[in-house]
């Protein structure tokens, strides 16, 4: 056995049979963790590296057919009761510093904890019980987060593993980490599929946190030291923040010198996850904002196309 | 006990009418024990990056700087969109954003201020937050403010009277509307978690119903009674609907647990779809949901508005005022006796300290048999319970 594969990493989940992180079916890995944070975030319970109360209160069956949380060993305060015909338990996430084994008591699973520690050895056992699956349609694992550059030795040992298997690689990277984080794991990848969600560095900083000057420097010296490497570049559409020609025409631009990068694709914004954000005790900040119209995606897409060369039927 | 001479005020997250009132009353009588009293700029902000702010982050609130500050206004100390020193964002030094435990830091620049106490106003999660410093040590007495009046352990919260009286003006300009122009309005007005605001304002207004998160609303029940109050000779109605009410008996509402799994796995290229229960509720979302329901059922036009926001802005009303200069004073009171760790509590006629946890976690509902349901069932508002 590989000693290289004893490394411990925080993972939130691990999804078998999706469809959409690179070709073919593969299983997505999504890790803990994330050096953004963008206001849309669909994943939330990923965007702390530290563990976190997941609370589900629609899986409470009341305080007074249950209630054990509303003891010790629960921190006081940590789940509580309003008044009223309603007796299902509260979560109040500043007090609920809780361990796995609180959240392991609650019969019903509406307690538990977002992320858990697990060696690169047990990730790999997992994914690569699908092997057959991913030969059979073409398709691979994909390590996702969070952002899964930020545990680069665990995403590495993972991908490596995947990989002397003889099995397709991709991650999925905003590319907000130090470069060498980045090259570290690129040597293990096939295709990257990474974010370009806003172009000018100063609305890049309203709304994931900091300016996209080390991202873009970090994706342009990925192109140009992984020439072998497939790269597609992806933008999370959301009108009034990136959904316009300015942002589409100057990313066309950043990549236009690169062969390796093979597709430019938009992400429709959409709200679904953001339930999760209640689940975490947090408040979606965007819940206001709409979805890009057809027609909207269609023009941005035509202009996609047309500097692919490409008609847009054949996409 | 070291005796107090020197006591920070800090203000939570969110905008409320006339916080200045409670400056105002917590500085003239901190002045009177001979204490100095200063503000904390932004929430906590001020004395977690002092660096950032003239004067380390702090404002005198001396006797000459409190006669200068109008107490209807709420800009004496700035605001902060959150209010939390135990998870503060910030930039690493890999240019990562990251949250950060800067509860030490707060509590050790508290210390080289030499400030002794702390008041704090405070609403909703700010109060778990308080516990959390209080628990490491800080000496704090806890000011309840909230336009919804929903927090437990006092009658009144500053902030809800001016929320009130706006309210009521508001809807008072919304029967105009839907008497001009023959139709059911239906107004969404704030209240998550209970119906203080709705059922206060609504009865103000005479409305033909009121609908509170307490009590789930059978539409029909309520179209029922819309029907019977509305004729030739009041040919409209008025609905006020608190944003976190819940509704019974809708017609096609319904979405099958299996078209729901079928979405959430096409996620993220699904079409949205309002009902999705993955979906975070939009602005507006009773207004519309009730106005809906009811169109469904009635010949007479609906229309949803919706007043949120709105409410929370503008000038403090003459009762939030003597309020804030009670709850203000009343905080010093607490501070010289020692009472630490309690929130200032307004029982009529008094003002008395009670411990913060117990109104931690607890949420002041509208009960079925509030004096407030009994005069609206008087006056013939359809109240859903």
């Amino acid at each position: 056995m590989e000693d290289y594969l004893n490394i411990k990493g925080r993972v939130l989940n691990i999804q078998r049979y999706c469809g959409e992180d690179g070709p073919g079916t593969r299983t997505t890995v999504f890790l803990k963790g994330c050096s953004l944070r963008c206001k849309w975030c669909a994943n939330p319970e990923s965007i702390k590296l530290k563990y976190e109360l997941d609370y589900n209160r629609k899986l409470c069956k009341g305080a007074a057919a249950c209630g054990i949380c509303l003891k010790a060993p629960y921190p006081e305060g940590a789940f509580y009761v309003v008044d009223g015909p309603d007796d299902k338990v509260h979560a109040n996430w500043d007090l609920a510093d809780i361990t796995e084994e609180m959240a392991d008591m609650c019969p019903t699973g509406a307690i538990g904890i977002f992320g858990k520690e697990m060696t690169a050895r047990a990730v790999l056992d997992e994914v690569l019980k699908d092997e057959s699956m991913y030969r059979n349609t073409g398709g691979g694992v994909t390590i996702s987060g969070g952002e899964c550059l930020l545990q680069p030795d665990f995403t590495a040992a993972i991908l490596r593993g995947v990989q002397e298997s003889g099995i397709h690689t991709a991650i999925e990277t905003a590319g907000n980490v130090p470069w060498a984080y980045m090259e570290k794991v690129l040597q293990y990848v096939d295709l990257v599929l990474h974010d370009n969600k806003q172009m000018n560095p100063e609305r890049h900083k309203k709304w994931m946190g900091v300016d996209n000057k080390r991202i873009l420097e970090n994706f342009k010296k990925a192109y140009e030291t992984f020439p072998e490497k497939e790269f597609i570049t992806r933008t999370p559409t959301i009108p009034g923040i990136n959904a316009d020609e300015e942002h589409i025409r100057a990313v066309l631009e950043f990549i236009k010198p690169y062969k390796n990068v093979i597709d430019y694709e938009l992400l429709p914004y959409h709200r679904y996850g953001t339930g999760k954000y209640e689940f975490l005790g947090k408040v979606y900040e965007l819940k206001d904002y709409d979805a890009p119209s057809p027609e909207l995606l269609a023009h941005l897409q035509g202009i996609i196309d047309e500097a692919f060369g490409r008609k847009t039927q054949e996409k | 006990m070291k005796e107090i001479k020197r006591v920070a005020i800090a203000l939570g997250a969110g905008f409320t009418p006339g916080v200045n009132a409670i400056i105002i009353g917590a500085a003239i009588s901190a002045h009177r024990l001979g204490w100095q009293v200063v503000g904390i700029m932004d929430g906590f902000e001020g004395l977690l990056f002092p660096e950032r702010y003239p004067n380390k982050g702090l404002i005198d609130l001396n006797a000459d700087a409190v006669g200068k500050l109008n107490p209807l206004e709420s800009d004496a100390m700035g605001t902060a969109s959150m209010v939390d020193p135990f998870n503060v964002r910030s930039i690493n030094d890999l240019d990562m954003v990251e949250e950060v435990d800067m509860s030490d830091v707060l509590l050790q620049n508290l210390k080289k201020e030499n400030v002794d106490a702390v008041i704090a106003i405070m609403m909703g999660r700010g109060l778990s937050i308080l516990h959390k410093l209080n628990l490491k040590g800080l000496q704090s007495v806890c000011i309840p403010r909230s336009v919804e009046n929903d927090m437990a352990a006092t009658a009144v919260s500053f902030g809800f009277n001016s929320a009130l009286s706006f309210t009521i003006e508001m809807l008072d300009r919304a029967k105009g509307a839907a008497k001009s122009a023959q139709k059911v309005a239906v107004i969404e007005v704030l209240g998550a978690q209970s119906g203080w605001l709705a059922i206060q304002s609504g009865t103000a207004v005479l409305a033909d119903a009121v609908i509170i998160p307490e009590f789930p609303c059978d539409v029909h029940k309520l179209a029922e009674h819309l029907k019977s109050r509305i004729n030739r000779d009041r040919p409209y109605g008025l609905v006020v609907v608190a944003e976190g009410a819940s509704f019974t008996n809708q017609s096609g509402a319904a979405v099958s647990e299996k078209a729901m799994a079928l979405k959430k796995a096409l996620s993220p290229l699904a079409t949205e779809e309002e009902s999705g229960q993955f979906v975070i509720n939009r602005s507006g979302k009773a207004a519309v949901t009730l106005s809906n329901a009811l169109q469904q059922i009635m010949t007479n036009e609906i229309f949803p508005l919706v007043l949120g926001p709105w409410t929370r802005g503008g000038a403090a009303t003459a009762v939030d005022r003597q309020l804030g200069l009670g709850y203000g004073s009343a905080a010093i009171r607490a501070l010289k006796s020692g009472q630490f760790g309690t929130m200032v509590s307004f029982m009529p006629p008094v003002m008395q300290f009670v411990p913060l946890i117990d109104s931690l976690n607890k949420v002041r509902t509208v009960h079925a048999e509030s004096y407030f349901i009994d005069i609206a069932h008087s006056l013939g508002i359809f109240t859903g319970e």
